[in-house]
């Protein structure tokens, strides 16, 4: 499956490489056009430098009905998705596909609530979910440290591992990672997300009109996600360093961050949902009878799982907030929780991981730039 | 408006500003939309500014003199000196309909003072001008075949289209050269016509030109004249585009069906040549050549689409490719030893590798064919457009051959680029000549009763 992917795509970069008209839209191009002979790691690494704005597709005479049937957000995206279920870990129940669909995670979403209902039962009785004082009389703090911790550091290890593996294939050693400059200007891309505005035309999430609305909205997801990390942080300090145990006031540094950073990434999830809903349903078309338009973001439904998991965090997150004086406090934290531990446990499978893939990718094309102009 | 090309859609452009109703006609459907104008990449235009996308100044006396470089000359001197002038005015126009700009492709840093480069070539630009046409209330008809235009003497009331009558007060003809009827181009090239490929559209038959014709417009440019450039042999027979191009061939030698060179490969800078070597293979028996190269310059240039035929050997290549492998290893051989010895090679410019004493000489980047493996890719030649139109007033009216014009019916881009192109070609020139008389035909148009 995997080569055949690799095939297709060498066919049509190689078609796209003895055209370069598109080299103005992103990093994907002039990446392209520094190799003249196209391995599996090649092609992992343009794949994931494609943030799928489709402007390529847009400008591409050759897009189908053409017989060349050049259409590379489209091939990118399928070897992108393929790069990411190859580094995961291939044993047993662990192997890509087993936390997707609905009913798994639901199921594990309601085994994990039921657990957290059944241990704050046991250590403060049932009657503390209806109470509001601090979460901890709720679900004790070990016991929460643990439960969030297992999952955490089980994605993180298979994540790590991921990343690790998926920068040995498109780059190197490891030690390569270590180029301060590199990352920088990674940073810089990934944080403007500058690969996502078609060399200033903007992305064609919507259809045949471009425009921002894609970029704004992942940028308010991820850094609403950035600030609601950062909360956890400060949170943790006050609690940890500076002794002084939640809840924490209104204007206190982990409040403001945690709301702001949750109605962001709301928003966000919510504009992009709305924007891959108008761009047509996923897995409609057919290579060779597509018109213009109707087209996907990134096939599949795991990325529509990312942004209601996302989403579902942020809601739980803010509604914790602001029920927090309520009798109902107890169940929606424990609802929160639950969200947390699940969406946390299945993180490296689901598209969350794109984020890691694509920073990667970043890192070794600035490398590569940078090499490319010293030549010169 | 019959045509949705560049010419077409700057008629309709400035028409659409200019009147209520304009309606443009294309050939093709809706997803290959505008016609050959979807395979090109920059304009070339006159400026006596320079910003980051056209670097340097480039004057109306310079571009008239490159154009004046090419091939006989232009066809009618005042046509052309006009096209000229109002190059000028074009980039700003562009930028005005949405058009966005890039620095020069990778490999074409030399046209980067001259030619100017639309962001995402030349599909993104027809979606573009598309997007102002739909803010102007335009109506686009796609899949429409115009069959002939109706006339009342000097008048035209309307076009006969395959679905129907079209009235219309005035009509532009920007639908293209006739170079995808390939009967009409065996009337000028007998059947090397067979072999030659067209890298537009298919939709270019030349419907409207002869019917034009058949109503009395006068003939401008030369029955031969052509753009056209050598493409892979292995391309589709129409609209491969930029794809089918081939840049190895001052890397190595030429040979034609023979196993004979037959011209300089290293004559000028290969962006500079390219565009011969369409009539070059053009010229050669049953229209084909094959382009040689060895393991030494692999890389050095733009991998071909296609992958290209290897073997160990000359005489094995020659098998591979059809051709007499004695006739193919003498040909190596001699231009092997006619290489002088002591020159230095530079694929980024003019160097001192050159043969002596052989016919055809090799006057730059000769180096000896001897590094297996040997590689080829057969030739093809590949034409643009034809530039057999119709004659045009200076307001763009067409021309009839007794010297009156139709009053409302007007001509722009490759349907009447033979008042001004004779037999050469200048890269990007064909889209300056769209623009020009797009918006010249288109404001004219809105003018006619």
């Amino acid at each position: 499956m995997l080569d055949e992917l690799f095939t297709e795509a060498e066919r049509q970069l190689n078609i796209c490489n003895s055209c370069r008209y598109c080299e103005g839209y992103c990093a994907v191009f002039p990446a392209l056009e520094r190799r003249t002979l196209l391995a599996p790691g090649d092609i992992t690494q343009l794949a994931n430098l494609c943030h799928d704005c489709q402007a390529c597709f847009h400008a591409c005479m050759y897009a189908p009905p053409h017989e060349f049937a050049v259409d590379p957000p489209r091939i990118l995206s399928a070897v992108r998705l393929a790069s990411y279920d190859r580094y995961l870990p291939p044993v047993g129940w662990m192997r890509p596909g087993w936390p997707r669909g609905w009913p798994a995670r639901a199921a594990a979403a309601l085994l994990v609530g039921l657990g957290l209902l059944v241990l704050a039962g046991a250590a403060s009785g049932l009657g503390a979910l209806w109470r509001h004082g601090g979460p901890y009389q709720v679900v004790p703090y070990p016991a929460l440290l643990v439960i969030a911790a297992l999952p955490t550091a089980w994605s993180v290890a298979v994540m790590v591992r991921g990343f690790a593996l998926y920068w040995r294939d498109v780059h190197g050693p490891l030690r390569g990672l270590a180029d301060w400059r590199a990352l920088g200007t990674a940073l810089a891309a990934a944080a403007r997300l500058r690969n996502m505005r078609g060399g200033g035309e903007e992305c064609y999430a919507a259809g045949d009109d471009p425009s921002p609305a894609r970029r704004l909205l992942h940028g308010a997801v991820a850094w609403g996600f950035a600030a609601c990390f950062a909360a956890t942080v400060a949170a943790a300090f006050l609690q940890d360093v500076l002794g002084s145990p939640p809840p924490y006031p209104l204007l206190s540094v982990p409040v403001v961050l945690g709301t702001a950073g949750g109605l962001s990434m709301l928003a966000g999830c919510a504009g992009l949902i709305a924007l891959k809903r108008r761009g047509g349903p996923p897995g409609q078309e057919v290579i060779g009878q597509r018109v213009i338009g109707q087209r996907v973001i990134e096939q599949g439904v795991a990325d529509y799982g990312l942004l209601f998991g996302l989403g579902l965090l942020a809601l739980t997150g803010l509604l914790t907030l602001l029920l927090r004086a309520t009798p109902v406090f107890g169940l929606i934290l424990v609802i929160h929780l639950a969200t947390i531990v699940v969406c946390f446990a299945i993180a490296p499978y689901t598209r969350f991981v794109h984020a890691g893939y694509r920073f990667l990718a970043l890192v070794a094309d600035a490398i590569e730039q940078r090499r490319a102009g010293s030549v010169v | 408006m019959i045509g949705g090309g560049n010419a077409g859609l700057a008629a309709a452009l400035t028409a659409g500003g200019l009147v209520e109703r304009v309606l443009v006609l294309d050939r093709g459907p809706a997803a290959l939309r505008g016609g050959n104008t979807r395979h090109t990449r920059n304009i070339r235009c006159a400026h006596s500014w320079s910003d980051t996308y056209s670097r340097g100044t480039y004057l109306f006396a310079e571009l008239w003199q490159d154009l004046c470089g090419v091939g006989a000359g232009p066809s009618n001197e005042k046509l052309a000196e006009l096209t000229v002038r109002e190059s000028e005015h074009v980039p700003a126009w562009m930028t005005g309909q949405g058009v966005r700009w890039q620095p020069p492709l990778a490999g074409t840093l030399h046209l980067g003072r001259t030619n100017r480069f639309f962001l995402g070539g030349g599909k993104a630009l027809v979606n573009t001008y598309h997007r102002a046409l739909a803010q102007l209330g335009v109506t686009v008809r796609y899949g429409v075949t115009v069959l002939d235009l109706l006339l009342d003497g000097d008048r035209c009331t309307g076009v006969l289209t395959r679905d129907g009558v079209v009235p219309a007060r005035a009509v532009i003809c920007a639908s293209g050269g006739f170079e995808a009827d390939i009967g009409w181009l065996r009337r000028y090239w007998g059947d090397a016509a067979d072999n030659y490929l067209i890298r537009g559209s298919a939709d270019n038959d030349g419907q409207v030109l002869a019917a034009l014709y058949a109503h009395g417009a006068a003939r401008a440019g030369q029955e031969r004249g052509f753009h056209a450039v050598a493409i892979d042999a292995r391309s589709p027979r129409f609209d491969g585009g930029i794809a089918t191009r081939l840049d190895s061939i001052p890397f190595g030698i030429v040979v034609n069906r023979d196993g004979l060179r037959f011209y300089d490969e290293g004559e000028e800078l290969w962006p500079k040549r390219y565009a011969i070597w369409g009539r070059n293979v053009a010229e050669q028996p049953g229209q084909i050549a094959y382009s040689l190269w060895d393991a030494k310059v692999r890389g050095l240039f733009l991998p071909p689409m296609y992958p290209p035929v290897s073997a160990g050997s000359v005489r094995d290549l020659a098998v591979a490719l059809g051709l007499s492998p004695d006739a193919l290893a003498a040909t190596v051989r001699s231009f092997n030893t006619a290489i002088q010895p002591g020159g230095r090679f530079d694929p980024a410019g003019l160097d001192t590798c050159a043969t002596a004493g052989l016919s055809p000489a090799k006057s730059h980047w000769a180096q000896p064919l001897d590094t297996p493996p040997y590689y080829a890719v057969p030739l093809r030649p590949g034409i643009t457009f034809t530039y057999l139109g119709v004659a045009v007033t200076e307001q763009a009216r067409v021309l009839r051959t007794d010297g009156s014009v139709l009053r409302n019916v007007f001509a722009a881009g490759e349907i009447m680029s033979g008042n001004i192109l004779s037999t050469g070609y200048l890269a990007g020139f064909g889209l300056t000549i769209g623009h020009v008389w797009g918006r010249i035909a288109g404001t004219e148009a809105a003018r006619a009763r």
